[in-house]
């Protein structure tokens, strides 16, 4: 069997509090990382506060809600961020979110990467029926990355964004159990 | 849509943990219904001591692994027992505990439909693929009726409970999700 958490160029892996909210400290910082992350206004937020979001956030960390850090395969540097929750358990649906904080490493497929990690955990390890994510319409990068990985465009809140005196739609696409299951040649069970 | 919450002789109620600690402060001190329901040995609480359990029980609410509810009847609305669902989402499975605490009430139909009313909530509101319970060989009537409510014998535990000096051992019991439509829309169709 295939090592879950560990993809072509990053792995999963647990999220300490410490570090991660000194890397989120240091990436908020980062306003564009922010608006294509958050649809709300860009914050600055201490490290220490940020700490104690983590470690409460953590400590709730229920069978709905599974976060990791992302690290680097060839020299284990953290690199983002992944998050699944499960909204709706017994529908079997998940929101997901992912997040590149060192922007050297955006458009190299990183993102790719981390998508397929985070799906085959969806899909193979907590067997969910379906994926769900939301995304601006300003990020195409995100959006490419999507529809490629399977995604399929499923709605949009028009003008509901606005960024820089201009209104932008939030966009809805999802991912189906079989749909995965096709495109990675696995046997559909159910 | 059917009634979730409703049977034929019972209803399944949320109940208050004052309520439910003056039930099992009563039920407690019939044995046979604890040897039958359980297989830890008997013990006595205190009014005081399920109330406080109750209570914080009750503070978690409904968490999404553990579905208790409280079963009175229809006719007089009497406290008479209780089931609970231990949900597991990611693999659809869900454990049932079942049980009636007045004796008065034992071989006429009250369990039959109060596991109706289980077996309706874990299959069509968590929407879970099968039904899983264990049950003492020296408890023919509970045998006898998850038979009729459809359940098949999977495994038999050799000899795991010592009680008055005897041996003896215990079923395990399963229904699928399949197996459980097709009794019920034979149900409807009669």
């Amino acid at each position: 069997m295939n090592n879950i958490y560990t993809g072509g160029l990053v792995r999963l892996s647990a999220m300490d509090a410490e570090e991660s909210s000194k890397a989120f400290a240091r990436w908020d910082r980062d306003s564009e990382f922010r608006r294509l992350l958050v649809s709300g206004a860009a914050d600055l937020i201490s490290q220490k506060a940020l700490q104690k979001m983590v470690e409460k956030d953590l400590e709730e960390q229920s069978n709905k809600h599974h976060s990791f850090s992302v690290r680097k395969l060839d020299d284990d540097r953290l690199l983002g961020i992944v998050d699944l929750f499960v909204h709706n358990l017994t529908g079997r649906d998940a929101f997901i979110g992912l997040g590149i904080g060192e922007r050297e490493f955006w458009g190299k497929g990183y993102g790719t990467d981390m998508l397929g990690l985070i799906l085959q955990y969806a899909f193979n390890e907590i067997n969910l029926k379906r994926v769900s994510l939301g995304v601006f319409e300003y990020n195409p990068r995100a959006i490419r990355t999507y529809e490629k990985a399977g995604f399929r465009h499923e709605g949009r809140e028009r003008k509901s964004l606005n960024k820089e005196g201009k209104r932008w739609d939030m966009l809805f696409m999802g991912i189906l159990r079989e749909e995965w299951m096709e495109q990675n040649g696995i046997g559909i069970t159910n | 849509m059917r009634n979730l919450f409703r049977g034929e002789l019972v209803r399944i109620t949320a109940e208050e943990p004052e309520a439910r600690a003056k039930a099992e402060v009563f039920w407690q001190m019939d044995t046979e219904f604890h040897r039958l329901a359980d297989s830890e040995p008997a013990k006595v609480k205190s009014e005081r001591k399920f109330k406080k359990r109750f209570e914080k029980e009750a503070e978690d609410g409904f968490n999404s692994r553990r579905y208790l509810f409280a079963v009175r009847t229809l006719a007089d609305d009497k406290h008479i027992g209780f089931f609970v669902l231990i949900a597991n989402h990611v693999h659809g499975e869900a454990w049932v505990g079942i049980g009636i605490g007045e004796r008065e009430f034992w071989g006429k139909g009250y369990g039959t439909d109060m596991m109706q009313l289980c077996l309706q909530y874990a299959f069509t509101e968590l929407n879970m693929h099968r039904v899983s319970l264990g049950v003492h060989d020296y408890n023919p009537r509970a045998l006898r009726a998850y038979e009729k409510a459809g359940f098949q014998m999977e495994g038999y535990t050799r000899m795991d409970i010592l009680r008055e000096d005897k041996r003896t051992g215990g079923f395990w019991m399963g229904i699928l999700r399949d197996e459980w439509l097709a009794i019920r829309s034979g149900e409807a169709n009669e």
